[in-house]
Formats: C-alpha cells, sequence, structure tokens
C-alpha cells in the first residue's frame, strides 16, 4: 500500500512536473516589470495617497493574474512622498535603487517637482496624477507625462464659468502652493482680460484653522463671488467659517477641491451650493470598464476612492501595462516613444489618452459641479 | 471701527487657543527648565480622543449636548493627563540625571512617536467633528455676530487660566510648584516631594492641551494628526513671549500672537499673516530679551 502512494505521487510529480516547470520557463522569458507608485500614503493628503495606491495595486493584481502584461509580471513598489516635496526627494532615490523603470504619481505639483528631475537624471519614466501646474512640462523633460489636465486648461474653463454665471466682482484666494498659484494667475490674467474686477487677491496659510479673519477682510471688498484655487481642507473650513459668519456669497474652487472629505469639514449645510470645476469623479464614470473596477474596488476596500486624482493614477498604470505589453522591450525611452506616437485610441477610466510632445495630456477633461443640499456632488448645468 | 471689533474678535478666538497651549509648556518649563516638545501631540491626542468619545461613541446622541460635552471635556483630560503622566515616567525621568540636551532629544523623539501612534490608531485621512454636532447658536457682541461655540471657548479658556493661577498661588501644592521652579534642591531640603511635583505638573499640561485640543475640534472641525505641530509652534512662542515660565505671561502671549496675527491679516497682508506675527514677537523680544512678563530667574544669582 506505501509502495503503492508513493508510486502514485511520483507518477503525480511526472504529470504534474512539467507543467510547473514550463509555467516557470515562460515567467523567466521575460523580467518582471518594475513601476513605482510615489504617493502621499501619509500627511495631509494622506486619503489620495493611500487611494492611488489602492488603486494600482489591485489593478496590477488584475494583469498578472491574466498572465501579466504581455507575460510579464508587473512588480509595484510604494513609495511615500508624505505630501512634502523634501519628502518626495527620499521617496524618490528608493524607488530608483528598487530599480523601478517607470513611476505613477504623484499628487501635489511641487511635490513632483521636487522628484522630476531626480527621475529625468536616472532615467525613469514618470506619469505624474494629480500635478496640474504649468511648468512641469514646460521643462521638456522627454520621460515625464501626466494624466492630468493643465492649469491653463483649467484656469480657462474656471474662468469661463465664472463669467457664464454672470459674476461681475470676485476674490481671489490661493495658498501660495505652486499648484494653487499658478492656477490663480491663470484665472486672474483672463478676468482681468474681460475686464472683471478683482478687488481682493491674496494667499492663505494652508493648515491654519481659523481663516475667519481672511474672511472678515474679503467681506469688506463685497465680491459677487470668491474664488478658491487651493485644497480640499482649506476649502471646506472657509466654507464652515463663512457659514458661521452667515455670509452667503458663492464660492467656487478649482479640481484639488474634488474630494467628499470636502463635505464632512463643511457640513452639508455650509457645503451646499459650492461649485467647483474637476475632470468626471468616481461617480461619474458609467462605462462599463469602470463601474467593474469600481465594483471590485468597493467590493475589497468597502468604499469608492474619495476623487477623480487617484483614478488618474489607476489610467497612468493602464498606460503603462499597455506598453509594456506592446513593446519588446519596455524600457523607458522606449515607453516614452510609444507614448509620445503610438498610443492612440487608447481608453481609460476617465476617456480616450494619448499625450502631446510635450507629454500633456490631450483632449477636454473638465466639467462643472455644483455640492447640493445633501452634500453629494453633481453635475451643474 | 465694526471692522476692528470683528478682527479683535477673531484674534481672541485664535488666541485663547493658542495660550491654553502655551500654558502647557510654561509649567513645565518652568519647573523643569526642559521644552517639552511632545506637547502638541498631547493636543493633537486630546483632539482625537474628544473625537472618539463624543463622534464614535455616540454620546451626544446617549445623554443630550450639554452633559455630553461636560463629560467628553472630563474625560479628554483625564485621558490626557494619564498620557502626559506615561509620557514623563518613560521619557524624561529617567533621564532627569543626564544632560539637558538628552532631555532635548528625549522630548523630540516622544513627539514624533505621539504624532505616529495618532496616525496609526486613528489612521493618517484627517478627521471631522461633524458640524451638526453642537447647535449653532449666533450671538451678538458689539453688534458683532459671533457663533457662540467661540464665545464659550475663549471664555472657558480664560476661566481655565484664571483656576490654574489660583491654584498655582493659593494652594499648597501650587505653593509646592513655585518653590520647585525657583530651587528644586532647597524645595527638597524644605520636605517638599519634588518628584511629585513634577508628576503633577505632567498632569496639569497636558489636561490643558487635551481641552485646547477639543476646543479646536469642536470650534473649526477638521482635526489632523499633524495639527500639533502649527499649534504647538505657535504656542511655544506665545510662551517665550510672555516670558517662558510665568503663567499670566503664557495667556498674555498667546493672546497678543492670536490678535496681532488677526490684525496683520487684516490690516497688512493675509499671505503676510505669519511673517507678521513673527516679526513684532521678534521686536517684543530684542526690546524685552526676557518676554513680557519674565519669570524672575535673576533671583537665583
Amino acid at each position: 500500500m506505501k509502495k503503492l502512494v508513493v508510486f502514485g505521487f511520483l507518477l503525480g510529480l511526472i504529470a504534474v512536473g512539467p507543467a510547473v516547470f514550463a509555467a516557470e520557463a515562460f515567467a523567466a522569458d521575460k523580467a518582471p516589470f518594475k513601476i513605482g507608485v510615489m504617493a502621499p500614503v501619509t500627511g495631509s493628503w494622506a486619503s489620495e495617497g493611500q487611494d492611488m495606491v489602492n488603486i494600482v495595486k489591485l489593478l496590477a493584481e488584475e494583469v498578472n493574474n491574466s498572465g501579466g502584461a504581455g507575460g510579464r509580471q508587473i512588480i509595484i513598489e510604494v513609495g511615500d512622498d508624505g505630501g512634502d516635496p523634501r519628502t518626495a526627494a527620499l521617496a524618490a532615490q528608493r524607488l530608483i535603487s528598487a530599480g523601478v523603470t517607470a513611476v505613477v504619481g504623484t499628487y501635489g505639483s511641487a511635490v513632483t517637482e521636487a522628484a522630476q528631475d531626480i527621475y529625468a537624471d536616472d532615467g525613469v519614466l514618470q506619469i505624474a496624477t494629480g500635478s496640474t501646474s504649468i511648468r512641469l512640462t514646460e521643462k521638456n523633460l522627454p520621460l515625464f507625462f501626466r494624466t492630468c489636465p493643465r492649469d491653463d486648461e483649467q484656469g480657462r474653463v474656471l474662468a469661463d464659468h465664472v463669467q457664464r454665471l454672470g459674476f461681475k466682482t470676485a476674490a481671489l484666494v490661493h495658498d501660495n502652493s505652486s499648484y494653487a498659484k499658478g492656477l490663480a494667475e491663470e484665472v486672474k490674467a483672463i478676468l482681468d482680460q474681460a475686464g472683471l474686477q478683482i478687488p481682493f487677491y491674496d494667499a492663505i496659510t494652508p493648515g491654519d484653522r481659523d481663516y475667519t479673519a481672511t474672511l472678515t477682510k474679503i467681506k469688506t471688498v463685497n465680491p459677487d463671488i470668491i474664488i478658491f484655487t487651493g485644497y480640499y481642507p482649506e476649502a471646506g473650513m472657509l466654507l464652515r467659517q463663512k457659514k458661521e459668519m452667515a455670509w452667503d456669497v458663492p464660492l467656487i474652487g478649482g479640481d484639488a477641491t474634488n474630494n467628499l472629505a470636502l463635505t464632512d469639514i463643511a457640513g452639508k449645510e455650509a457645503a451646499a451650493g459650492f461649485y467647483f470645476i474637476s475632470p468626471p469623479g468616481p461617480g461619474d464614470l458609467t462605462d462599463e470598464m469602470s463601474l467593474n473596477f469600481l465594483a471590485e474596488y468597493r467590493r475589497r476596500f468597502n468604499t469608492l476612492p474619495s476623487s477623480v486624482w487617484s483614478i488618474m493614477a489607476g489610467d497612468a498604470f493602464k498606460v503603462l501595462a499597455r506598453a509594456a505589453a506592446d513593446l519588446e522591450e519596455p524600457t523607458a525611452e522606449n515607453i516614452a516613444a510609444y507614448l509620445h506616437g503610438d498610443l492612440k485610441d487608447f481608453v481609460g477610466f476617465t476617456g480616450p489618452i494619448a499625450f502631446d510632445q510635450k507629454g500633456d495630456r490631450e483632449g477636454d477633461v473638465y466639467r462643472l459641479y455644483q455640492v447640493d443640499q445633501n452634500g453629494v456632488f453633481i453635475l451643474a448645468p | 471701527m465694526e471692522f476692528f471689533i470683528q478682527q479683535l474678535i477673531n484674534g481672541l478666538a485664535v488666541g485663547g487657543i493658542y495660550a491654553l497651549i502655551a500654558l502647557g509648556y510654561t509649567m513645565v518649563y518652568g519647573v523643569l527648565k526642559l521644552i517639552n516638545f511632545a506637547h502638541g501631540d498631547l493636543f493633537t491626542l486630546g483632539a482625537y480622543l474628544g473625537f472618539t468619545f463624543l463622534v464614535s461613541c455616540g454620546l451626544t446622541g446617549a445623554v443630550g449636548v450639554g452633559p455630553a460635552v461636560v463629560i467628553c471635556v472630563i474625560l479628554v483630560m483625564g485621558f490626557s493627563a494619564l498620557a502626559g503622566h506615561i509620557l514623563e515616567r518613560a521619557a524624561y525621568r529617567p533621564l532627569r540625571k543626564s544632560g539637558r540636551l538628552s532631555a532635548v532629544v528625549s522630548a523630540l523623539g516622544a513627539s514624533i512617536f505621539l504624532q505616529n501612534a495618532v496616525m496609526l490608531i486613528w489612521g493618517a485621512k484627517g478627521l471631522a467633528y461633524p458640524a451638526d454636532l453642537l447647535p449653532r447658536v449666533v450671538v451678538s457682541i458689539a453688534g458683532q455676530p459671533v457663533p457662540l461655540i467661540r464665545v464659550v471657548v475663549f471664555v472657558s479658556s480664560l476661566a481655565v487660566m484664571v483656576g490654574l493661577y489660583l491654584f498655582i498661588n493659593r494652594t499648597r501644592m501650587g505653593m509646592a510648584i513655585r518653590a520647585s521652579a525657583i530651587d528644586q534642591g532647597a524645595a527638597k531640603l524644605m520636605g517638599i516631594d519634588v518628584r511629585r511635583v513634577i508628576a503633577v505638573v505632567f498632569m496639569i499640561g497636558p489636561a490643558l492641551g487635551g481641552l485646547a485640543g477639543v476646543m479646536v475640534g469642536a470650534c473649526y472641525g477638521q482635526i489632523t494628526f499633524t495639527m500639533g505641530q502649527l499649534y504647538g509652534l505657535k504656542a511655544f512662542t506665545a510662551a517665550i513671549i510672555g516670558g517662558i515660565g510665568n503663567i499670566p505671561g503664557a495667556m498674555l502671549g498667546g493672546i497678543l500672537l492670536g490678535v496681532v496675527e488677526a490684525f496683520g491679516a487684516a490690516y497688512i497682508s493675509v499671505a503676510w499673516k505669519d511673517a507678521i506675527a513673527f516679526f513684532v514677537l521678534i521686536l517684543i523680544l530684542v526690546i524685552r530679551p526676557t518676554g513680557i512678563l519674565p519669570e524672575r530667574v535673576a533671583e537665583k544669582l
């Protein structure tokens, strides 16, 4: 009986062995493809960063389970930039020494800028996902791309909506970050030209809790609308404190205010009526691919990604996976050439994706949103 | 004039919180000549504990708003005091005999430890005290509408400060604290248990810090695990300006800093608010290097 078992075991080995070896040999054929994710996993934008990492890891798992990108297994390395330019430089060094070919991320423009040259020097391709500051792509770095739009585009759309909604005077507030300041300058230039009055133009300090002094000052110039070009934590507190002052001037924000946490911080009552422009959010994606993915995401993490920027990271990953599948040798240079020239008719979660020669995304993605009485972000007419 | 009064009120509300946190720095410094860098993070801890009691445990729903706030404040102050006590036992007492520098490094380490502990326990995403947690009442002060919560915050921080002042100046324990602040050796010879004094100081300071944390949460909503850094820095500055080691000085310094900030933003530039505030503070220090109300250090010489 014992012999029989041993015999059976050997027989099994003979039958299964080659299959195992063959599979290994096949996988060993192609070296794994290493992608870095640089994201603010900690710090004040941690909500964005954690979503980014979750999305990319989930997508990578899907690709690997279905045989990899063109037979290559994808390995994800995470680098936490903490939403801070100084930490970003360290994260970039860490990802480079981990041997990544390409990097997805990151969110803040100033943070991307700190890491940009480090990646360029070491020949690592970077696809930024939330960094909309103009000058990032004006440096003509051959290996730099982004799946998010640029501030000049955003500034144009924001200024258009302010005029279209019929406002005549506007207070313009930014937070001195390179993103918010760039966007504010862009909007100001367009509104000045269109003849709108801008009696207040100044910057608040992000991370502060009390903006009542600023709001009281803005109130003295009595604008038709306040334009705030910074991020959601400050936008939320501006709304909350504006409500406490019982002042009902409308507020419009840029795409960095597109985060569900805004309603939590401001409270539903104070957030109601807030306008912002943004690429379509997670709740507005209605194509089958996105719906399936979001369902899987919800099953895994019990919630939806809180903003569109982490979805942009998903798109950056998809583009890289496609390049790795199509290219014989997916080096950073080859992928760059592929993205600049050959990537056509590729559909990501946020719509068709193609890149121009500077590495910017082509096409129009912005929409106007408004927060309704229940704190839900709805497309505004 | 209306604008001036409104901005003064804005400044006082912010300054009251700075003052409350500054008391923790100044008390510890007074007795130990140690800057407790972890104090800002005990403040953060207080804000998160408050969130847990008020929101996660549903205290307001269970016993009504008023009692809930009182219970929450007592619990938070108790737990913060406990945390401060543990901190003193673990990070400072073992280093009492070593150099001043080791204690400073230990304080910085404790600060980083606490900050990361808060992040790991409550998560890196910020939390928000619900806006409808407390009823929204607006009162009128000098013709200006002011949310009641801000008035409550300012008045209760003033009350706590006055209470502390009386405690320090009118009680036996207070006298022991003052004696230890002037000369620990002599205090010991007079039969004062200096170790107990230090332990008490390290419970009162963090309790006030925790209270300030709940106030910031209730007042502004958003709490993040990094919030202690900025508040800690501002309060530390306030303590220095007032004359570190001196309790009325810390109150004065905190309120002054808040008001200078508000007026800087109001009359000069919002973006330059902090720069202006710190410039004024440097000016004060140039004129009075030991702060507005200096602790009587000279007596020791």
